[in-house]
């Protein structure tokens, strides 16, 4: 049993390299915010735009599921390769500044950029089929209503159905937000030391597994409570549809 | 009476291959009041919603004020027409997450351009007018089904209209809350707004509207004052019907 206690949960190896793993899990939880916040925006422009109305925006429409379903059909790690290693190129051959293919901005390295915009345009996608459940949700009298007083179908959007989607969808979101932040590890290949590849690194000097175990214990730190207030949100949303059926 | 506000000339309406309008032709007056009746599934919700282009027509032509709305009038065009033309529905349709003045308010000031200040007093004032002052600030799960019903009545009239549309807007209420709805309704009446109203309530027609028409399997059956129409129909649907909801 010592082996597996040592193995493990070597606190002296986790000890020394506590600074080393948290600068690592500092990454990650960057990557994860930035990430997460711009995946919010861009689905929800995607599932606006998979919204659009009449025959005019049909096209739109039919590029918009296509995109989705692209995105969500492959590994978010193949997204990350062709981006890391085909954006200086692709940058430079269409004669776009070395910051735009290499971008190194507010002091971050261009892989932190390059996962950036793999996990946005991949959670993009999973994150537009949730706010187009909740959209679809919302009653069609909702619509009808703002139309009927005159409203556009984007104003209707903005001041009538988006914010009653959101309300319902935001326990799901919470949940591709906990997925996308574990899959911020997968940034770890194109070498950005987050808090998997710090742990690894350790792991191929020590022979010991205790700086990667302290890594998942900084991740359940963040995830648990995370999972706690979707639970909560949950049950507490359940209560007030209850109410509401029994007045 | 004075100028057509509303005409209708051979209205068509489709769903595949199911023809709901088959050719309506009305002419509302200013300041009338027109129920409209009609068994289920005679076209009678869809007229109205054919009104406000919430389904536009396949065939004819709708003038309001002297405009013609349908035929290539789109984008603003549309939003132009549905905001002088106010509806109510059955299922109230209130915002659930706005409270009962923000639900008065907001087109106000999304579509008309008001100051808040100017949106919060007509909205007030609106809501006095259907005796709803004291639940300005509850949230439409707060209310019952009439007040739910009158605060979209306020919502709706806020946008000056030159229509009122009511679908059949006391269906889905309990029996002792169709009265408060029905008396607001016979308040604007009384005041001059031009009125179409979708409805079973026998009653609220005879008391209130000035023309009857009655509709069945997409066309108008009989339509003329309401005396006539209801107790003397001419035609043998006009009489099986009434005849069904009065229980003669």
């Amino acid at each position: 049993m010592d082996v597996v206690f040592e193995q493990y949960f070597d606190f002296g190896i986790m000890r020394d390299e506590f600074g080393f793993v948290l600068d690592g899990f500092w990454q990650t939880l960057q990557l994860s915010l930035i990430a997460g916040a711009l995946s919010l925006m861009w689905g929800l422009v995607l599932a606006l735009l998979r919204q659009l109305p009449g025959k005019r925006f049909a096209p739109v429409r039919g590029l918009t599921i296509a995109y989705v379903d692209a995105f969500r059909g492959v590994p978010l790690l193949l997204v990350i390769l062709i981006i890391s290693g085909s954006a200086p190129f692709v940058a430079e051959g269409l004669g776009l500044p070395r910051s735009v293919g290499i971008p190194q901005w507010f002091g971050k390295t261009d892989p932190f950029w390059y996962g950036t915009l793999a996990i946005t345009l991949t959670y993009g996608a999973y994150m537009a089929e949730v706010y187009r459940a909740g959209i679809e949700g919302v009653p069609r009298g909702q619509m009808e209503a703002a139309r009927a007083l005159g409203m556009s179908h984007g104003r209707a959007m903005r001041h009538v159905i988006v914010p009653q989607a959101v309300r319902r969808v935001i326990p799901p979101l919470l949940n591709d937000f906990i997925a996308l932040m574990k899959d911020t590890s997968l940034v770890g290949v194109i070498a950005l030391l987050e808090v998997v590849e710090a742990g690894q690194t350790v792991q191929a000097e020590t022979l010991n597994s205790s700086a990667l175990t302290l890594g998942a214990l900084m991740f359940l730190v963040v995830t648990l409570p995370l999972a706690r207030i979707v639970d909560r949100y949950i049950a507490r949303e359940q209560g007030r549809f209850q109410r509401g059926l029994a007045t | 009476m004075s100028e057509p506000v509303l005409e209708l000339h051979g209205v068509h309406k489709r769903f595949g291959t199911l023809e709901v309008l088959r050719g309506i032709d009305l002419t509302v007056p200013k300041g009338s009041v027109v129920c409209v009746l009609g068994p289920s599934g005679s076209g009678k919700s869809t007229l109205l919603r054919c009104i406000n282009l919430l389904e536009p027509p396949d065939e004819g032509r709708i003038v309001i004020e002297g405009k013609e709305i349908t035929g290539g009038g789109g984008g603003d065009d549309l939003d132009y027409v549905r905001r002088r033309v106010g509806m109510v529905f059955q299922q109230f349709n209130l915002f659930p997450h706005k409270s009962a003045l923000e639900n008065v308010r907001l087109a106000q000031e999304k579509v008309l351009g008001r100051s808040r200040e100017e949106a919060t007093a007509k909205a007030h004032e609106l809501l006095a007018r259907v005796g709803l002052s004291d639940k300005a600030d509850e949230y439409p799960d707060r209310l019952s089904g009439g007040q739910q019903q009158r605060v979209a009545i306020a919502r709706a009239l806020a946008m000056d209209p030159y229509v009122m549309l009511f679908d059949e807007v006391t269906s889905a209420l309990d029996p002792e809350l169709i009265k408060e709805v029905l008396d607001v309704m016979r308040e604007l009446a009384a005041e001059g707004m031009t009125m179409i109203v979708v409805t079973h309530e026998i009653g609220f027609a005879r008391d209130v509207a000035n023309d009857v028409v009655f509709m069945d399997e997409g066309v108008i059956v009989e339509e003329g004052p309401v005396r006539r129409v209801i107790d003397a129909p001419r035609e043998e649907r006009t009489k099986r019907f009434l005849g069904l909801v009065l229980g003669h």
